[in-house]
C-alpha cells in the first residue's frame, strides 16, 4: 500500500508565510508522497512563487504539483514552476513522472486542465475565434492528459493530478452557472480512455469531496477551503493487473 | 431586481477578483438596506480586512457589513482507503 497525501488551493501569499511548512515537515510520518493540485499561490508572481517554494523545500517525501489558474494570474507560470523545481518538487503540465514508493511504482500524470463545462451544458468549438480557442485549449489539455496517463501503463498505481475538475460530482455545492469555468467532461473522457486508479483535483472550493468518472475512476476534490485540512491521505492498494493473474496470462 | 443593482454587484465582484490584496473569486455580495453585505471565506484576517477596503473604494460612503470568515485552524489529516 502507498499513502498519497494531497491538497489543492493553498493560495499562498505573504500573509500565509510559514503556515504549511511546520505541518508538511512531519508529513513522512503520515504519507509517502505529497500531491499539490494547483492554486499553490494566490497571484502567481515570482515573490509568491519563491515564498511557497520555501514551504516545501527539502521535505522528506517527494512533491508533485500542477499549477492552477491563480498561478497563471501574474503571467509568470514559468517562474512558479522553476521555484518549485528548485525546491525539489516536480511540476507536471501534460507530463508524467514515476516514483519508487514503498517498493511500488507510483505513476502520476498531471495537468492544470481547463473549463468548458459538462455534457448537455458545455461550450463547443463553434462560432467566434475566441470561443473556438477556449474549447481548443481544453481539448489540447485533455489530449495531453490522456497521453500522460497512458504512458503510465506499467506503473503499479496511476494517479491523475489536475486543478480543474473532470466531473460534476465534485462540483456539487458550487453554483450551476459557473460549472463551465470549473471543469470539463473532456478531461474525464481522456482519463476513462487512458485508465487511472485515482483522480485528484482542486479549484472547486465549495464543491464536494467525492465523485466518479463515467467509467468509475474515483475522483477526489482536495481543495483546502473544502477539506479544511492541511492535506488528505489516500491509501492505495496495488492494482490488480492481468499480469498478476496466472490464469489471465495462460489465456 | 433592477439592472442597476446587478451592475453594482458585478462591479464589486470584479474589484474583489482584481485587487491583489485579496484576488477572491467567490465572495458573495448583496447590497441591501443601504449596506454592502459580504460573506464567504478567506485564508487570513488580512485578506478579510482588505475586502472591506475594496468595497469601500468601489462604493465610498456605503457602509460595509463584512461577515466573511477566516479559514480557521485546519483539522487533523484523515486517511481514506481507495478501493
Amino acid at each position: 500500500m502507498i499513502r498519497v497525501a494531497a491538497i489543492g488551493d493553498t493560495h499562498y501569499a505573504e500573509d500565509t508565510r510559514g503556515l504549511f511548512r511546520p505541518i508538511w515537515e512531519r508529513l513522512a510520518e503520515d504519507a509517502d508522497v505529497l500531491l499539490l493540485a494547483g492554486d499553490l499561490t494566490n497571484l502567481g508572481n515570482p515573490a509568491q512563487a519563491r515564498g511557497f517554494a520555501e514551504e516545501l523545500r527539502g521535505l522528506d517525501v517527494p512533491v508533485v504539483a500542477v499549477l492552477g489558474n491563480h498561478d497563471y494570474h501574474a503571467g509568470t507560470p514559468g517562474e512558479v514552476r522553476r521555484a518549485i523545481e528548485a525546491a525539489g518538487g516536480v511540476v507536471l503540465e501534460g507530463e508524467s513522472v514515476t516514483l519508487r514508493v514503498n517498493g511500488s511504482q507510483l505513476g502520476v500524470a498531471g495537468a492544470k486542465g481547463f473549463g468548458g463545462g459538462f455534457v448537455g451544458a458545455c461550450g463547443h468549438a463553434f462560432g467566434e475565434q475566441e470561443m473556438k480557442q477556449f474549447i481548443r485549449v481544453t481539448e489540447a489539455a485533455a489530449t495531453r492528459l490522456h497521453d500522460a496517463v497512458a504512458s503510465l501503463h506499467d506503473a503499479d498505481h496511476r494517479i491523475a493530478l489536475l486543478h480543474y475538475s473532470p466531473v460534476k460530482d465534485t462540483l456539487a455545492g458550487e453554483r450551476l452557472e459557473i460549472y463551465p469555468f470549473l471543469g470539463s467532461f473532456q478531461l474525464a473522457e481522456a482519463l476513462d480512455t487512458a485508465g487511472a486508479d485515482l483522480v485528484v483535483h482542486g479549484h472547486a472550493h465549495h464543491g464536494a469531496e467525492k465523485g466518479l468518472t463515467p467509467r468509475g475512476i474515483p475522483v477526489r476534490n482536495a481543495a483546502m477551503p473544502l477539506v479544511k485540512r492541511p492535506y488528505v491521505v489516500y491509501d492505495l492498494e496495488r492494482r490488480a493487473r492481468p499480469a498478476d493473474d496466472p490464469a489471465a496470462v495462460a489465456r | 431586481m433592477d439592472m442597476e443593482y446587478q451592475y453594482l454587484v458585478g462591479k464589486l465582484q470584479e474589484a474583489m477578483a482584481r485587487d491583489a490584496r485579496v484576488s477572491a473569486l467567490d465572495i458573495r455580495i448583496v447590497v441591501t438596506g443601504g449596506r454592502v453585505h459580504i460573506t464567504g471565506e478567506v485564508p487570513t484576517e488580512e485578506r478579510r480586512a482588505a475586502l472591506t477596503e475594496v468595497a469601500t473604494a468601489v462604493l465610498p460612503g456605503t457602509p460595509v457589513l463584512n461577515e466573511v470568515t477566516v479559514l480557521g485552524a485546519l483539522g487533523a489529516p484523515v486517511h481514506e482507503r481507495i478501493a
